[in-house]
């Protein structure tokens, strides 16, 4: 049962597995409380915090602890001050696309560049959102990531969701604003994230009750998830060592793709190695990943939403503007080092050759 | 499986026949805001899907055709109610949307039938598959289902053909069906309210007003828009009480016209059909058979002629509003032949 859906979420690493199993008897209480029990569970979430941002070359003050990539992304969108414009790129996830939208409903102009099209001049109060790597194809946007941190007077928020793991990353040398991350995309449990700030960036809460994380984020921090989370940095140094293994299985993997005619996405520049984003003509994307998924392969398409839908991919829309079908038939094949072996990998593209001619027209 | 119980029980049926299999929830459309809850196509409708997929332990997917049941449904549907016909949405759904779309799709997800929970029969015949009646005439749903390919058909199984509403439902409870108490979906799943004219309005604006008139073409009064009419109709003409009792006769749509008259002038002997389907070919001479002219209505003898663009029936009996726009089904017995829409 070859699991090729690690951008959605990985499977939980080992470590990440057993820091939970350890903290499990500590991390219910409350890390608020003043007694032992609140104590301890404190310790545990700032510890969590430490290993997080050491992950980023970053201070543990300057993390924000979250339930997820989504709502790191929204407080470091919607909670900043009001800007002049918003610009950011069409292929950005929808975590990016909601707070954006709320700042046009606000009257404030947004621009989508199409594609990883260059930023355009005079940037001036305006929030710039980096979506830095593309989370359907793996393309990296290291070009207009550099672009933002020089621009002048700029508000930079980068979306590291996907990056995280993928490519190191050290916040100082990035020169930006904020930077949202997300524990399911590493090897931790889904439910925490976080957001790194920049130490005089100016936030407003979202979530204002409560006062946690220093005013910035409101509510009871998920400490277990958080301390998976924490594990899971810390092995960060490890995963990003084995991406050449997985560049290696991502690359046979294409080698087979093409070979039954499919046709690579989002490939012409950087990629993570982690991805490989195809389209099939004769398959509609929502048609192949159930087709894959009854032999038993796991991969996604577009963007799943709520009631399991599939939507055509919006991101690889906007790269191929001209050739619709890409959109229709992407599917995402994305690999991590957990959980996967030359073995598993023999076996997707095992089912790829079984499954893909059926539609051979 | 639409999450109602046909489908739900249909599956479960199947299932403990030691069938292996795929469950697949059609996305057609997203009512809009108060009318989502508890109507077909609404998100709690793929849960309960999904839920009893979950309890008989097979997958489930949802598909989205909301784009080709606008395009093949919905848009059709308009244009005849602007047109002055009552159209019947689910041929051409069940038709194209869903079965002819799923049948293609079969051999792609690993599949050799496709199932629904319709109450209809198929049986092997000499010139391929034939569609009859389901057992249980309350339900029998075969008149939506003249429209199916042969092709289509001989790939599909209706596991409830044999069963009445009643012992699907105590099938259902006996193996375990978590919605088999769930109550009846709607006649048109994407007018939830019944309100046909308001979703006409709504989708492309309002109703044109015009007269309604009498046989002789004397004005009785005025009305909002052809949509809100249907051959047949006795209430909410607006007429006031105390005259005849009258029934819309006939609508005019390039006139904006709706003709009210007593009911005896509702009967007619003769209807003209196009857009015709025959399950097997299609028959050279006339012939007898039973002519269904609405879903509820009793198939009534008649002289059936292939036309050029279709059919013509000639009743033995005349019929209460033969309606255009409703489908006109041709059996002999149990046996679907074929049918078409009604011209006139």
């Amino acid at each position: 049962m070859p699991y090729l859906d690690h951008h959605a979420a990985t499977p939980l690493s080992a470590a990440a597995a057993a820091a939970m199993a350890d903290a499990r008897g500590a991390a219910w209480a409350n890390p608020s409380s003043v007694h032992g029990p609140g104590r301890r569970s404190r310790a545990l979430l700032e510890n969590a915090r430490q290993r997080v941002a050491e992950a980023l070359g970053a201070s543990s003050a300057d993390i924000v602890f979250t339930s997820g990539g989504t709502e790191a992304c929204d407080l470091a969108i919607g909670g900043g001050p009001r800007p002049t414009r918003v610009i950011t790129w069409a292929l950005a996830h929808p975590a990016v696309h909601g707070p954006v939208d709320q700042w046009a409903a606000l009257g404030v102009p947004v621009e989508r560049l199409a594609g990883t099209a260059p930023l355009p001049a005079d940037l001036e109060g305006a929030l710039v959102v980096v979506p830095w790597v593309d989370h359907e194809t793996g393309a990296i946007l290291d070009r207009p990531l550099a672009e933002a941190a020089r621009a002048a007077g700029a508000r930079v928020v980068v979306d590291a969701n996907q990056a995280l793991g993928r490519l190191p990353i050290d916040v100082d040398a990035l020169g930006v604003d904020a930077l949202a991350i997300a524990s399911h995309k590493v090897g931790g449990p889904a439910g925490a994230g976080a957001l790194w700030l920049r130490r005089d960036g100016a936030l407003e809460p979202r979530l204002s009750g409560g006062g946690q994380e220093r005013g910035r984020r409101g509510g009871s921090p998920g400490v277990l998830p958080l301390v998976g989370f924490g594990a899971a940095c810390a092995a960060l140094p490890d995963r990003l060592e084995a991406m050449a293994q997985v560049g290696a299985w991502r690359d046979r993997l294409q080698a087979a793709a093409v070979a039954l005619g499919g046709v690579v996405n989002g490939a012409e520049g950087p990629r993570v190695a982690s991805c490989l984003n195809v389209s099939f003509r004769g398959w509609r994307a929502e048609h192949l990943v159930p087709a894959l998924d009854l032999e038993g392969l796991a991969v996604s398409a577009g963007a799943a939403c709520s009631s399991g839908t599939t939507e055509p991919s919006p991101g690889v829309a906007s790269l191929y503007p001209e050739e619709p079908w890409r959109a229709q038939s992407a599917v995402r094949l994305s690999l991590g080092p957990e959980g996967l072996d030359g073995m598993a990998i023999d076996e997707a593209i095992a089912i790829l050759e079984r499954v893909v001619p059926r539609a051979r027209p | 499986m639409s999450g109602g119980v046909d489908s739900s029980v249909a599956a479960a049926l199947l299932h403990e026949a030691g069938h292996e299999l795929v469950g697949v929830t059609l996305h057609l459309w997203d009512a809009s805001g108060d009318q989502q809850v508890g109507r077909c196509c609404a998100p709690e409708d793929r849960d309960d899907a999904r839920r009893t997929c979950d309890h008989l332990g097979i997958p489930h997917y949802v598909l989205d055709e909301r784009e080709a049941f606008r395009r093949d449904v919905v848009e059709p549907f308009l244009d005849a109610y602007r047109g002055g016909e009552t159209p019947i949405p689910c041929v051409e759904c069940n038709r194209t949307v869903k079965l002819d779309h799923l049948v293609e799709l079969a051999p792609r997800f690993g599949c050799d039938a496709v199932a629904t929970g319709h109450y209809a029969r198929i049986e092997p015949g000499e010139g391929g598959a034939r569609l009859l009646r389901g057992h249980d005439r309350g339900k029998d749903q075969s008149y939506f289902l003249f429209g199916l390919r042969p092709e289509t058909l001989a790939k599909m199984v209706f596991p409830l053909g044999a069963l009445t509403k009643e012992q699907a439902r105590a099938e259902g409870r006996r193996l375990g069906v978590p919605n088999a108490d769930k109550g009846e979906s709607q006649e048109l799943c994407f007018v939830p309210d019944g309100d046909v004219a308001g979703f006409v309005a709504r989708e492309r604006g309002p109703g044109r007003p015009g007269a309604m008139v009498d046989e002789s073409g004397e004005s009785l009064g005025e009305h909002g828009g052809i949509e809100a009419f249907t051959i047949g109709q006795r209430k909410g003409l607006g007429l006031g009480g105390g005259g005849p009792t009258r029934y819309v006769l006939r609508i005019v749509p390039d006139q904006d016209q709706v003709v009210v008259g007593p009911a005896d002038a509702l009967q007619g002997s003769e209807l003209c059909a196009e857009r015709v389907r025959w399950i097997g070919p299609p028959p050279s001479e006339p012939f007898a058979g039973e002519v269904r002219i609405r879903y509820r209505h009793e198939p009534a003898a008649g002289q059936v002629e292939v036309t050029d663009g279709g059919f013509r029936v000639r009743f033995s009996q005349p019929q209460r509003a033969i309606t255009p726009g409703q489908a006109a089904v041709i059996y002999r017995g149990d046996e679907v032949l074929g049918g078409g829409f009604i011209k006139s």
